[in-house]
């Protein structure tokens, strides 16, 4: 008998948005000047994306929020990462601006960050600090999660950047200020953390995509021995093995979005689909980023090449949220407890039960 | 610049989840019962037409032949339910393998009304068992240089040449041959090449053994020694043999049997890990989430080609990094294991199978160093 209910549901970002942020990004990266060794926020663009509704673009419409999907969210962010925007649309909507909601604080449209601060108050390495107004602090404090919305002089700020040169400062809060933050529930606190590593994904599989087109737009202009180098079988094979592990990338960041879209979250599965698309774009974005390096030669080394400016916030990136390592630990986990007979049920559901081995546990954001 | 190879990834529904519950139900009673012990590379190396035929009962066999052609009538996606189940499971379905993946589909697009209605029935019964000629002595890769010819005689073709690597010629009943019906055109090297139905049973075909390495027998050397196959076994149409061999390789290379063939090797290597027979080693996960992420691809792939949007190059990939994972898992499970340490049958036998298979997965099918071009090609690097 033919099925007559549906097999399956796409659950792509919306057309139109991805035609313009297609042409908003391309603008922006043919327009920007040159790179420099050290990024910091462009308030310009960051200015066109508020008037534009894509600062605050999942959220929602009632508190000034264009009310995107993940799917739509997933679009910006690796179209934007793949143009080296230095904007902070993890920070300020995807994290600070739904935990702001998720607390019901009023938001007041100045620049978020956000982060994890310690039992001490202390949170390292976090993103575009020095340049938001508010940072957004999830505190776990006992067995219960709390959201604080703290302006910038309330906190001790020293000023860091990471392997990309982008602010990546020290913040020191008062805890009483983070003891003072709104309850939250359960759910919010540990989704933080799932959230914060897809959106790297995405961002990061945007990145690889303009990644290829740089190599393959490299390997058609550049001639030695009297031909274009793509024409040697040896880069072609360098450069396939890059855009597969790309695409591999794409699908676990994309499955991973539609599982967050099509259940809001809330599909127990959501861990392991996330741990995927870490694992998969992580491993594959250092055969993307060696790959490239290799096929660009040394004008790909270069500060005036775009190269780095995709390159090194891969592999700032790629850490956080979760490394790699930990998040393949948390992967064997899940295989281990579904053990034999349910591992290919945890892998087209994601679910499992927990298991009696356990890695040791360790500190990190 | 298509810098975006992966078609779009669908979310997978009920409908869909539901017949993937009922086959695994059904396998695993299967395991109970004894019925087969759990294998790698099953669609190779297993054949059980018992089995086979069960499964058709079962409406899992000619799942995208038309009702009126014998088959189920269902979509390309919910053979591949089906067909992930089954491998997962390291179940024996090697005797239907070819048939159900490239034989039903190339005869539904390609056969005659005469030729749908002998075959088709009889393959969605699992009653008849095809295997493929193409590989030659001296036709790998390169398959244009194929050299045996089809001569033409009156009522027919007569057939004389010797195709190898047929996976169980030794078991089947008929298969497709690749032949040149005209002589090579350094010029145009594809044309001039057809497809015949040949009858492994009948006169003047002799079968012979290739052994692999680790003593079994699943290859074959097909001599064709002037058989005659009549005019109305030709599959197609004279000389476009080229295009009909690789109109389906989408569908061949993109399938879950490029990235599952190791697939219960991995399932006991995570229970091992659970019960402390192997070291808890985070390299688990970093397969376990290529398998997933495959898997995800392979779908993608699939979908897309059932809407008829082209995906060659994505299969590609696929069948590139499947192959190589899979490979990879027995290799990383070897690299865990001391002689002398663990005492696993199970494990052991599925490891030593995985490892001496191994070297076939990214040969088969079009070998990874082609594929690379196949994907280069996509890329508009040549």
């Amino acid at each position: 008998m033919p099925s007559v209910r549906p097999l399956v549901e796409l659950h792509g970002a919306d057309p139109d948005l991805v035609g313009v942020l297609s042409e908003l990004f391309a603008a922006y990266r043919s327009g920007r000047p040159a790179p420099t060794h050290l990024v910091d926020l462009d308030r310009d663009l960051w200015a066109h994306l508020e008037e534009l509704g894509l600062s605050r673009l999942t959220g929602s419409p009632e508190r000034g929020g264009s009310g995107g999907t993940w799917a739509d969210a997933a679009a910006l962010l690796g179209i934007a990462a793949g143009a080296a925007a230095p904007v902070p649309l993890v920070e300020h909507d995807v994290l600070g601006g739904w935990l702001l909601e998720a607390a019901g604080l009023p938001d007041d449209g100045g620049l978020r960050t956000v982060c994890r601060p310690d039992p001490s108050g202390v949170a390292l390495n976090v993103t575009w600090a020095r340049e938001a107004t508010h940072v957004v602090a999830l505190w776990e404090d006992r067995d219960e999660w709390r959201v604080a919305d703290v302006p910038l002089d309330h906190v001790a700020l020293t000023e860091r950047r990471n392997i990309a040169g982008e602010p990546s400062d020290t913040v020191e809060f008062d805890v009483d200020e983070l003891e003072a933050g709104v309850v939250v529930s359960r759910a919010v606190g540990e989704q933080f953390h799932l959230r914060g590593a897809l959106a790297r994904s995405a961002q990061n599989v945007g990145a690889m995509e303009r990644i290829v087109e740089i190599v393959l737009r490299h390997v058609a202009e550049r001639t030695q021995f009297g031909r274009p180098i793509g024409r040697f079988q040896a880069v072609q094979h360098l450069v396939s093995d890059i855009a597969s592990e790309t695409a591999l990338g794409r699908a676990a960041t994309d499955a991973a979005v539609a599982r967050a879209s099509a259940t809001n979250w809330t599909d127990p599965g959501m861990l392991f689909a996330v741990g995927v698309a870490k694992s998969c774009v992580g491993h594959g974005s250092s055969v993307v980023v060696r790959g490239a390096h290799q096929v660009l030669g040394a004008i790909g080394t270069t500060l005036e090449h775009e190269l780095h400016t995709l390159t090194k916030p891969i592999l700032a990136r790629r850490s956080e949220y979760g490394s790699l390592h930990e998040w393949d630990e948390t992967l064997t986990s899940l295989a281990v407890s579904a053990g034999h007979d349910r591992l290919w049920s945890l892998m087209t559901t994601g679910r499992a039960k927990p298991s009696s081995a356990q890695f040791p546990t360790r500190g990190g954001v | 610049m298509a810098a975006r190879l992966l078609p779009p990834v669908p979310r997978e529904l009920p409908a869909l989840t539901e017949l993937r519950l009922e086959v695994r139900a059904f396998l695993a009673e299967q395991v109970r019962d004894g019925v087969f012990v759990p294998h790698v590379d099953t669609w190779l190396t297993r054949w059980d037409r018992d089995f086979t035929r069960e499964l058709a009962r079962r409406g899992w066999l000619g799942m995208v032949i038309p009702e009126e052609y014998g088959g189920r009538g269902r979509t390309y996606l919910e053979r591949f339910v089906v067909t992930e189940e089954l491998l997962v499971a390291g179940a024996p379905v090697a005797a239907h393998w070819i048939a159900e993946r490239q034989i039903g589909p190339s005869l539904l697009t390609y056969g005659t009304e005469e030729q749908k209605r002998t075959f088709l029935p009889a393959i969605s019964r699992g009653e008849l068992v095809f295997g493929i000629g193409m590989s030659e002595p001296d036709s790998g890769s390169d398959l244009a240089s194929v050299r045996t010819r089809a001569e033409r005689v009156d009522g027919g073709w007569r057939l004389t040449g010797t195709k190898v690597w047929t996976s169980g010629a030794h078991e089947a009943d008929a298969f497709f041959a690749l032949a040149r019906t005209e002589p090579l055109d350094p010029v145009r090297r594809h044309d001039g090449l057809s497809q015949f139905i040949v009858d492994l049973r009948g006169p003047d075909v002799h079968i012979r053994p290739i052994v692999s390495m680790n003593g079994d027998h699943h290859f074959n050397e097909v001599h064709l020694d002037g058989v005659l196959v009549p005019d109305d076994r030709v599959l197609g149409r004279l000389g476009a043999g080229w295009v009909q061999v690789t109109s389906e390789l989408a569908f061949e290379r993109s399938g879950p049997e490029r990235v599952l063939s190791t697939f219960p090797l991995l399932a006991s290597a995570a229970q091992a890990m659970e019960d402390g027979r192997l070291p808890l080693d985070e390299g688990l996960g970093r397969l376990v989430a290529r398998v997933a992420g495959l898997h995800q691809m392979s779908f993608a792939v699939s979908h897309a080609l059932e809407a008829h949007e082209p995906a060659d190059t994505a299969a590609a990939v696929v069948k590139v990094l499947g192959t190589t994972t899979e490979g990879d898992i027995a290799d990383y499970v070897d690299g865990l294991t001391a002689t002398g340490w663990v005492e696993d049958e199970e494990l052991f036998t599925l490891l030593h199978a995985a490892i001496l298979q191994r070297p076939g997965f990214t040969l088969r099918g079009g070998t990874n160093e082609i594929l690379r071009g196949v994907i280069a090609r996509g890329l508009g690097m040549r």
